[in-house]
């Protein structure tokens, strides 16, 4: 009941947010901060299970679930589920809503009700994402979470808000069709040889497809993830809509929205169709790489320095994708760690971006610099940050990132080659960041560095945000083993998967699965439906 | 006839009986509200009657035929129940759409109480399509609620207070529709013909045993067949019949646009449903074919043409060609409970939601009317015209409620979860694939991708932040409230299916 309670929380709370503002100004961030930190609290009675999870002793499958009849005609059923990945994504996600509240707690000057209404909607879209375990439920939430953001970016936007947020959305929906043809398309062959009508997640992983098929089936979960993802050459929607996006926007894109692709790929597209996925490893590993290359240059390239951030995601994701299709737990783990990671340094970046944008109101380089001497505060946690994302030893992005190399170099030396040169990009790319905004001396056509003093350094309340996430960092680098031990138990049901379609591909080259079509048709009217741990 | 049979036929008697005594009544004692009133009152207790004969059909028999031109039974029934309903909203649409248009003075020459009449002869012809069982019924049926629709189409014409430019505009309509809508029927009508002459049977059971002898390939049957479905075709307004749809949407009265996009094609689709399925027609593959190729077709140009318009209603009714398109594919899949199924929970979906994106559209007219009256406003300037995309500018902040329903009515249309447009949707996925139907499933993506575009920005349209001040809706937009009951049934409809769909799915089942 604890997940249901978490969701509910936060759909009413959207409302309430909305209804509020009418009656009282500024009724609606203290609602949003108030449900955020109920829901966080909740999320914290899983605390023991998480620590009885790093001390090694895993206990059944699901640390809590929820299952509730919903639409029997098709064997859907409301099961939510909490397990180790799902935890750390949850946990990430109420941190990260956290964290955009609180940074940008004065800036949405208009229509304040109706934006944390959006805020709170999305936080609850992707927590149902991470928590459902029916594929239509979760289909469900993936396109519940879509309309909030679309909002956020086209009312509360940048300059070309309408054209990124149309954009966005119009990538993210087409794809997700091809994931329901492809849903529909497994649960109807796993009835028509099982006779079980099911959308459930736990009994579609035992489902018989002919190998044909199943790649196909394979390529529309993962057209659906890489475009979230993004992966290159899918990725063109995210410098839109990073950039246009407002600064809570942004880092909830950054943050999480981008998670939910790595998530889709790591709990769906890999156990579903193992066979399928070892065939596909090598191009998804190769997508991977070049998304790393790409990324990384035209981050360089980038005068706008949101757009930077934006393009350094689209590089640290492509991480995130061969650490996954390497197909082998450490690569996997350090997958884990990088979306955990990303979502720290990104959304910080993106949050001292807002902020620069805020006080001189532009982001581009060409008209930053020295801007150490003015707002040194800023100017350190923005290094701090920019070391970060480059991959510096001791903080969660260097763990991450070597893991993912170690693990995929046994999977493909050449691809891995290739990636690790995305880690001298991300130096140059950052360094220059830092050098063109911050460094040197004032630039004299900034209108607003003439008069410095009136230039406000972080306050307080920013400065706690940020420092508490440059301290998660540090943590993250220092002792990452209890995010393995928690991600564990997942990752290792994916690798059983993974190896069982590794042997049976080794062995007998003729898989004795057989597509027949013997029922014909869906039911007639109500199946029952399966239960499952 | 028995008693048996006259009883099974209430709902068709009902609506005969409230149209002889709407007629008396207006003769002899004109009121608006009245007519209204006396409209709505038969229109209920048709609905009452459906239940009244469901009722009794589950106690004995499955179904009744009646004389053998009509046959009762609980789809068809279920269908006259959704039809009825349509046209309880479309009734009240209608009073309020007059209201501001029509004299309340009777020495001028409008005469409101005409469209209650009209609009109960369009449901009994609707209603006796949807039970026909043979050609003669067939014709019938859809010859009244034809006709009694031209009249209804060019309806602003007799209503005075109506801008010049609209009258135009619903004459165009109604004209149209006439010439068009008679070379269909005359279509059709040689198809029932070469038919007859190759089977010998106009009643659907005995061209299904006729056909059952004939042998297979190019005949004489498959030719009226084919011309028969080219007239069917045409109401749908399925491409490449299509050309008339966006005019004559464009044209007529808003409650008679959503009256002709729900009853009228909702009846259709029925009949269609009925007919396949007592004669197998689904096994015949030039048939099929021709299905396909007028669904993708549908779907893409309807889509891709949507894209163009600026006006609200052109841009729904290119909408409405790509939806029937879709439901064409749940069609397809044949003679299975499942398809029959999914093709009703999509024509339920679409009913709710063209009705709610009319009904809208239709009571922002209203309001901008009433602040306007005689439609006083310069011809180019399109931030006045209330069927202008530009005219919705910032709707979210003027009036949110009304703004929250169009958007749940766009959703719907676009299929996005939590609304009954994403249930059709997924219905419409689950028959593709039952069917291996992939390069239609393809066309449903692709057309769907299309669709969002437009959807979006009318919606990314209602919420943009700075609303230029439009002189016309300075203000919320004042709606009446039954206008307002109206829109909030209908979008709690539209969430409930969405949300609970199976309740939904049980009635359906238990037909």
């Amino acid at each position: 009941m604890t997940l249901l309670a978490i969701i509910a929380i936060l759909f009413v709370g959207g409302v309430l947010a909305w209804l509020s503002e009418r009656l009282f100004n500024h009724g609606s961030r203290w609602i949003t901060l108030l449900c955020l930190m109920l829901a966080t609290a909740l999320l914290g009675r899983y605390w023991g299970d998480f620590t009885s999870a790093t001390h090694g002793s895993s206990g059944g499958l699901w640390w809590d679930s929820l299952q509730l009849t919903w639409i029997p005609r098709f064997g859907i059923s409301f099961f939510l589920a909490v397990d180790g990945l799902g935890f750390l994504m949850m946990a990430l996600t109420l941190l990260m809503g956290l964290f955009g509240l609180i940074v940008t707690w004065n800036e949405i000057k208009f229509r304040r009700g109706f934006f944390y209404f959006n805020y709170l909607w999305i936080l609850a879209g992707v927590i149902g994402v991470f928590s459902a375990m029916d594929l239509f439920l979760f289909f469900f939430f993936w396109e519940v979470m879509l309309i909030p953001m679309l909002f956020l970016i086209a009312v509360w936007g940048y300059e070309q808000r309408t054209y990124a947020a149309i954009k966005f959305f119009i990538f993210t929906q087409a794809s997700s069709l091809l994931m329901l043809m492809a849903i529909v398309a497994l649960v109807y062959l796993h009835y028509s040889n099982s006779g079980q009508l099911t959308f459930n997640y736990r009994e579609l992983l035992a489902a018989q497809i002919a190998p044909t098929t199943a790649y196909w089936l394979m390529l529309g979960f993962f057209i659906a993830f890489a475009v979230k993802l993004p992966a290159v050459p899918l990725h063109t929607w995210l410098p839109d809509a990073h950039t246009q996006a407002p600064t809570a926007g942004s880092i909830l894109l950054a943050a999480i929205l981008l998670k939910t692709g790595a998530y889709g790929l790591l709990r769906f597209t890999l156990p579903l169709f193992p066979e399928a996925s070892v065939a596909f490893a090598p191009v998804a590993m190769s997508i991977g790489a070049v998304s790393v290359i790409y990324g990384a240059v035209l981050a360089f390239a980038q005068q706008d320095m949101k757009r930077l951030v934006a393009y350094s995601s689209v590089s640290h994701m492509g991480f995130v994708l061969l650490g996954l299709y390497a197909l082998n737990t450490i690569a996997i783990q350090g997958a884990v760690m990088q979306m955990i990671a990303h979502g720290f340094s990104t959304a910080a970046l993106f949050a001292l971006v807002g902020a620069l944008q805020h006080r001189l109101h532009t982001r581009d380089m060409a008209k930053l610099g020295g801007l150490w001497t003015s707002l040194p505060k800023l100017s350190a946690i923005a290094l701090f940050f920019a070391v970060a994302s480059l991959g510096l030893p001791g903080l969660g992005n260097f763990i991450a990132e070597f893991l993912v190399l170690i693990g995929s170099f046994g999977s493909s030396q050449w691809i891995t080659v290739v990636a690790a040169i995305g880690l001298v990009g991300a130096a140059l790319y950052a360094l220059l960041m830092m050098q063109r905004a911050f460094f040197g001396k004032p630039r004299n056509g900034n209108a607003d560095t003439a008069d410095n003093d009136s230039v406000m350094d972080l306050n307080p309340r920013e400065t706690i945000a940020l420092l508490s996430l440059a301290i998660a960092l540090v943590i993250l680098g220092l002792r990452p083993q209890p995010v393995f031990d928690v991600a564990a138990p997942s990752v290792a049901a994916v690798i059983g998967q993974i190896d069982t379609a590794k042997q049976a591909h080794g062995t007998e080259k003729t898989t004795p699965t057989v597509y027949t079509s013997a029922r014909g048709g869906w039911p007639d009217s109500n199946p029952t439906g399966g239960e499952s741990p | 006839m028995s008693t048996q049979e006259v009883h099974a036929i209430l709902p068709l008697l009902v609506l005969s009986g409230g149209i002889v005594l709407l007629l008396l009544q207006v003769s002899f004692w004109r009121g608006h509200l009245a007519a209204s009133t006396t409209a709505l009152i038969t229109l209920v207790a048709a609905i009452l009657a459906c239940f009244q004969v469901a009722g009794r059909l589950t106690s004995g028999v499955d179904s009744v035929a009646v004389t053998g031109l009509l046959l009762i039974d609980h789809t068809a029934l279920f269908f006259c129940l959704l039809l009825l309903l349509a046209a309880v909203a479309v009734a009240i649409l209608g009073y309020n759409y007059l209201k501001h248009r029509c004299h309340q003075n009777q020495q001028f020459s409008s005469y409101p109480e005409e469209f209650y009449i009209l609009l109960l002869l369009v449901m009994l012809g609707a209603t006796t399509l949807v039970c026909a069982n043979h050609f003669a019924s067939f014709f019938l049926a859809l010859e009244l609620m034809s006709l009694a629709l031209y009249p209804l189409l060019g309806f602003a014409v007799t209503g005075d207070l109506s801008p010049q430019r609209d009258q135009m505009y619903s004459l165009e309509s109604s004209v149209k529709y006439l010439l068009l809508s008679a070379l269909s029927t005359a279509l059709g009508l040689f198809g029932i013909a070469l038919i007859y002459g190759a089977s010998g049977a106009l009643d659907f059971s005995g061209i299904a045993t006729a056909m059952a002898e004939l042998p297979p390939g190019p005949s004489l049957l498959l030719t009226g067949l084919t011309l028969l479905l080219i007239a069917v075709a045409f109401k749908l307004s399925l491409v490449p019949f299509h050309i008339w749809t966006p005019d004559v949407y464009q044209g007529a009265p808003t409650p008679v646009t959503a009256l002709i996009a729900t009853v009228g094609k909702g009846a259709v689709v029925a009949l269609l449903l009925r007919f396949f399925t007592q004669t197998d027609l689904f096994a015949v593959p030039a048939l099929s074919t021709l299905l396909a190729i007028t669904a993708a077709a549908s779907m893409l140009v309807g889509n891709l043409l949507a894209l163009l318009q600026n006006n609200i209603k052109r841009l729904l009714a290119y909408s409405s060609i790509a939806h029937i398109g879709y439901l064409i594919v749940a069609f397809m899949i044949g003679n299975s409970a499942f398809g029959s199924e999914a093709v009703i929970y999509y024509l339920v979906a679409y009913v709710i939601t063209t009705l709610g994106a009319f009904a809208v559209v239709g009571l922002i007219a209203d309001s901008a009317m009433a602040q306007a009256p005689g439609g006083a406003r310069p011809i180019n300037d399109s931030a006045c015209d209330p069927f202008q995309q530009a005219y919705y500018r910032g709707l979210l902040w003027r009036s949110p409620w009304l703004a929250c329903c169009l958007a749940a009515m766009l959703l719907s249309l676009a299929g996005i979860p939590l609304t009954i447009g994403f249930i059709g949707k997924f219905y419409i996925f689950a028959a593709g694939v039952q069917g291996q139907m992939w390069l239609l499933l393809a066309a449903v993506v692709i057309g769907s991708a299309l669709g969002l575009f437009y959807y979006l920005r009318l919606l990314l349209t209602m919420v943009q932040r700075d609303p230029e001040p439009t002189p016309a809706a300075g203000s919320g937009v004042q709606i009446a409230t039954s206008g307002q009951l109206l829109l909030v049934s209908l979008t709690a409809a539209l969430l409930l299916f969405g949300v609970f769909p199976q309740i939904l799915i049980n009635w359906i089942n238990a037909l």
